[in-house]
């Protein structure tokens, strides 16, 4: 590896997960630049993934910070990751999915969040929908039962089996195409495509479709 | 349902979440346009997923997460600071502890050789001559003695006496 000294830098490709062109070929530069010890690319990086991953934890966070903080380990895990694959030599021609492995560590870091938080009173932040609530319709008592049907409509989300939340999550918070949610959940687009659909259909059974 | 509304359900919720498109979404719509159950569904499934949908972040997330790159840069650093500081002192270590070892082997010989274990005490007894004297005096049930009064003769001399006087000596 290049930062222990061998002065080669890696030959490595990002696999960016649908974006093409220059912007690939950027964040291919980004990260071969933070693998050799540029930790100015690492911020680069945080801010060209950032609005991704804080859409895929934030369902799990509880605060702000929380929201934050989960979004840090990500690219910290996913950083980390990336420099252990260069050094171990295994990466596929030389290939690095850092998207997909953020979106996948988002998810699992998510998933662990809400476990522990669950031994506790869950009020996660989208129980606080401060903004939200000033676009419904006129009238408080309105907008106070559509916060309601809300409220409980995300908290059976975090009920639904694992794939089926993932997927749903994957498509709902990070508007990813099938395609990308399959890759990053190494399931093939149709079954992904079909969890979704099993997604709805379990979430309109836990909510109860006459309280939509 | 009929069996076409069923067929078709799964490109419905696909659709309801904005995911269908092309031959799909053409066969879809054709449905969808004579069967009010299936129309009907559809709206109820677009309904649920805005429920699902998270508000977008208020001034208080958006303050919380305005500085995550900078964050997660210091926390990089911090983390490859503590990762150098665990090698160096690995490092330094373990040199302190293969030094330690060479000076140890270098002086064995010295540290063990005035602390040789000691025979046991069975190797130490050898055979020694016995001194046959002292084993008789030891050994001896009634201590011999000149005295007669210790050796009983006194009896004898009685009765000898006796004897004499009786045979008219």
């Amino acid at each position: 590896m290049a930062d222990e000294g061998d002065g080669k830098r890696p030959l490595l490709r990002v696999v960016p997960g649908g974006s093409e062109g220059s912007a690939r070929r950027e964040e291919e530069a980004l990260l071969a630049a933070f693998l050799v010890g540029d930790d100015e690319a690492f911020g680069a990086l945080v801010r060209r993934h950032e609005k991704l991953v804080l859409s895929l934890v934030r369902r799990y966070a509880r605060t702000p910070e929380d929201a934050r903080d989960l979004a840090q380990r990500t690219f910290l895990r996913a950083f980390e990751a990336a420099r252990r694959a260069l050094r171990r030599g295994v990466l596929e021609e030389g290939a690095v999915p850092f998207r997909r492995w953020l979106i996948r560590i988002a998810v699992n870091l998510g998933k662990n969040h809400l476990r522990d938080a669950l031994r506790f009173t869950h009020t996660s932040l989208e129980s606080v929908p401060e903004e939200r609530l000033g676009t419904e319709p006129p009238g408080a008592a309105a907008a106070l039962e559509h916060a309601q049907r809300a409220a409980r409509v995300r908290a059976a989300v975090l009920e639904l089996p694992r794939r089926q939340r993932e997927v749903l999550t994957l498509r709902v918070d990070a508007e990813l195409p099938f395609a990308e949610v399959a890759a990053a959940l190494s399931i093939t687009e149709n079954a992904a495509r079909v969890s979704f659909h099993h997604a709805l259909q379990k979430l309109k059974a836990l909510v109860g479709e006459d309280s939509l | 349902m009929k069996p076409e509304c069923r067929d078709l359900e799964v490109l419905r919720s696909l659709a309801a979440a904005g995911a269908l498109d092309g031959d799909e979404a053409a066969r879809l719509a054709a449905h969808l346009a004579g069967c009010p159950a299936c129309r009907a569904a559809e709206q109820a499934d677009r309904a649920l997923l805005d429920l699902v949908k998270l508000p977008p972040p208020g001034p208080a997330e958006a303050l919380a997460t305005a500085d995550l790159p900078a964050r997660a840069l210091a926390a990089l650093r911090a983390r490859g600071r503590r990762r150098h500081a665990l090698l160096r002192f690995g490092t330094a270590g373990g040199v302190a502890l293969a030094v330690a070892a060479a000076v140890l082997l270098l002086l064995a010989p010295v540290l063990f050789r005035d602390r040789a274990p000691e025979p046991p005490a069975v190797a130490q007894a050898g055979w020694q001559e016995p001194d046959v004297d002292a084993l008789w005096t030891e050994s001896a049930v009634l201590e011999l003695s000149d005295d007669a009064a210790s050796t009983g003769d006194t009896w004898g001399d009685d009765a000898l006496a006796a004897y004499d006087a009786w045979a008219g000596e």
